[in-house]
């Protein structure tokens, strides 16, 4: 045999083996691929039904005696007025024949315990409304919001079903007037935490988690940068600079409630820092993140050719101008990118909030890093171990919108890269 | 072995070379002393027994040379010769590598460039460098070669900077070609022209002496003869000490050359001397092609 018939009977084998590395390749990729799809179709399909609402269309009397207010009432009467009870009249007015007590307190369970808040902020921004009738559509109680958007099986006895025949006969009596209607639910998005499903939004934790992430990007971003910057450029080769950077390195495998344990110990015991404020979770996902944006800025900053370097050092620029004028700019993008991951990282973390108090049910929006407040994946951690069925929605609806924001920074990220990016 | 015997050379400068004869390339050498004329009269650089470590590897080996004003000299050598870390030493490039430790004394107008008082950006700003491989900032053609003066303050205005830059890219033969693109980037050149840019950005700092290290070994034989042409023009105004793989190139720009093998400066003369007439026997080895 010569050589040609030795290399063309290993052929086969060889090719074998290719063709079967590309199909356990593809087999994978097709597999995690399906996941994703499921987890995707599994959120999406639950989370959608939490971006409407239900409400009641009802006619009410906004008797200004019945609220005990007049044309002279200020702010605080206003306050104080009871709301409940003109919308109790409309309600009993559409349904004349409830009369026993435990029968009309049934029936003013169908709004929302927010509609009468509803109704209070729509007359305090238009006081005029007084003395009139106004058709107003109120939050439905989310059991009402479940029998509309069929998430209640009609079916199933009384006993073991959630909503009595009584509820469920007003309830397809007001679909038949027309009185009951869905529309975008806006409340989402402009609502704080709520422990009624229904009035429940998301704002305070979007608020809390930019607030959060504005303090871990002022600390991490700087101070990982110039730490990077010195390791790479200016420190000395020592066994004192390898042991910080092995320690380094190390502090980005700390199992992050770690540092939440610290943050609790020094920046709520020692400093006295605010419980559950944005500004203690801020400074301890930096800590997490700084590991994370030192390794990615330094591996950048090798990477950029020496040679830029010395072109700089060689027409006489001083190090410190080397590094900031071409180092630093020709690194730009990894830098970014390091950090925009770091971030990433800082928005979907709950371990070291739960330990320094953001993990507490505010209803108040954050006005400021020091306000208490909860983070997006913290939400979504109180709304799932909510027992009421309405909390089921938004929990998916919750996490659509952290991944929506994980998803939108990614892309900055890849953006920033590829502006940035300059070739040599 | 084999005993090398010096040619025409100096009698106390006899030396000893051995040489495993199955392969010429490793060739070793037992002990050397410079042939020729190193020293000058009119010294720019004045180096004596220089001695360059990295970490504990010796590079450099005694060294003496003088740097003649306004000469252009060449350091020729096979690779690993130690004529480059010789260059970078003459601006003390080789501080930004750890390892790195020069001993004995280089002086630049008599002024010893490793005293604790030489300020190396200072040096720099004296002594410029042009690179092996065109490195250009990833910035416009007019900021590659705005950025020297900027750093130094050279200029004062607007005005006096644009014209620095003009004349600077005319001196480096690159302004016909680029004028009407002065803020492309010039990473966007062809490798001839990065390489004048840099030498553009070299001479606007107005430096005494360049250095350049094997300029146009990245180029094109047409590029080549541009940079060539271009150094015949510098050598009018600044002092050039260039190192070359090309003997051709040494023979056409140079006025002196000094042959570097394994460390050691072996012999440096009047360039057509080195060329048709080498003194040492490694030299002629060299230059006639046996080994490098």
């Amino acid at each position: 045999m010569n050589n040609t018939d030795l290399v063309k009977n290993g052929l086969k084998k060889r090719y074998l083996k290719e063709r079967m590395f590309k199909l356990m390749g593809l087999f994978s990729i097709a597999t995690a691929i399906l996941f994703l799809f499921i987890l995707l179709t599994d959120i999406i399909s639950k989370a959608l039904p939490a971006f409407y609402q239900t409400q009641i269309v009802l006619e009410v009397n906004i008797d200004a005696e019945r609220l005990n207010l007049n044309t002279n009432s200020d702010e605080a009467d206003m306050m104080n007025a009871d709301f409940r009870l003109v919308i109790r009249d409309a309600l009993l007015a559409t349904f004349p024949e409830v009369t026993k007590r435990a029968d009309k307190r049934a029936l003013y369970s169908l709004t929302s315990m927010g509609a009468e808040f509803q109704l209070r902020d729509l007359v305090m921004s238009d006081p005029n409304l007084l003395g009139s009738t106004q058709t107003i559509s109120f939050i439905a109680d989310d059991d009402v919001d479940a029998v509309v958007k069929g998430s209640i099986d009609r079916h199933l006895p009384e006993k073991d079903r959630r909503i009595n025949n009584q509820k469920l006969f007003w309830i397809d009596k007001l679909a038949s007037q027309d009185q009951i209607q869905t529309t975008f639910n806006w409340n989402f998005f402009s609502n704080g935490d709520s422990r009624e499903p229904e009035m429940a939004g998301i704002r305070g934790a979007i608020l809390g988690s930019f607030y959060t992430l504005l303090v871990t990007l002022a600390l991490s971003f700087p101070i990982a940068v110039a730490a990077a910057i010195y390791l790479e450029e200016f420190a000395p080769k020592n066994k004192f600079i390898d042991f910080i950077e092995i320690n380094i390195n190390n502090l980005a495998a700390v199992p992050s409630i770690v540092f939440g344990l610290l943050g609790l110990a020094v920046f709520i015991n020692f400093f006295s820092l605010p419980r559950s404020a944005p500004v203690v979770g801020g400074v301890v996902l930096s800590l997490m993140t700084l590991p994370t944006i030192i390794i990615a800025s330094r591996s950048a900053i090798k990477a950029v050719p020496p040679s830029l370097r010395e072109a700089a050092l060689g027409l006489g620029a001083s190090k410190m101008q080397a590094v900031f004028h071409h180092v630093l700019p020709a690194s730009m993008p990894g830098i970014l990118t390091g950090t925009i991951i770091g971030m990433a990282q800082a928005l979907g973390e709950t371990a070291p909030l739960l330990m320094i108090g953001m993990v507490a049910f505010i209803v108040d929006i954050p006005q400021s890093v020091t306000d208490p407040s909860t983070v997006l994946p913290i939400q979504v951690f109180l709304w799932a171990d909510s027992p009421e069925r309405g909390f089921l929605e938004k929990t998916s609806a919750a996490i659509m919108v952290l991944l929506f924001f994980l998803i939108a920074m990614n892309a900055i990220a890849i953006y920033l890269r590829k502006k940035f990016e300059k070739k040599w | 072995m084999n005993e090398a015997v010096v040619k025409n050379g100096p009698k106390e400068s006899t030396m000893k070379v051995i040489s495993k004869p199955e392969n010429e390339d490793s060739l070793s050498i037992e002990y050397t002393a410079t042939v020729g004329q190193p020293l000058c009269e009119e010294a720019k650089f004045r180096t004596q027994n220089v001695n360059v470590f990295y970490a504990d590897n010796q590079a450099i080996h005694d060294v003496t040379l003088d740097v003649g004003a306004h000469e252009v000299i060449a350091l020729i050598g096979p690779s690993g010769c130690g004529k480059s870390t010789f260059l970078r030493c003459l601006n003390r490039m080789n501080d930004t590598i750890d390892i790195c430790r020069v001993e004995g004394k280089i002086l630049l107008d008599e002024e010893d460039i490793y005293s604790k008082k030489q300020d190396p950006v200072l040096l720099r700003a004296r002594v410029g460098m042009v690179f092996q491989k065109p490195n250009p900032f990833p910035k416009s053609i007019y900021d590659n070669v705005a950025y020297g003066p900027r750093i130094h303050g050279l200029t004062s205005n607007k005005a006096e900077l644009d014209d620095l830059v003009e004349q600077s890219l005319i001196k480096a033969g690159l302004f016909q070609e680029v004028k009407d693109r002065l803020h492309a980037p010039g990473t966007g050149l062809s490798g001839g022209q990065q390489q004048r840019l840099c030498i553009a950005r070299t001479i606007a700092v107005k430096p005494e002496v360049i250095l350049m290290d094997e300029p146009a070994s990245a180029l094109d034989p047409i590029a080549t003869a541009k940079i060539e042409e271009l150094i015949n023009e510098l050598k009018q105004n600044f002092t050039i000490v260039i190192v070359t793989h090309s003997m051709q190139q040494a023979a056409r720009v140079s006025q002196r050359t000094a042959y570097f093998h394994m460390g050691r400066l072996i012999e440096v003369g009047n360039t057509d001397q080195i060329f048709t007439n080498p003194s040492h026997d490694l030299t002629e080895k060299y230059i006639t092609g046996r080994f490098g």
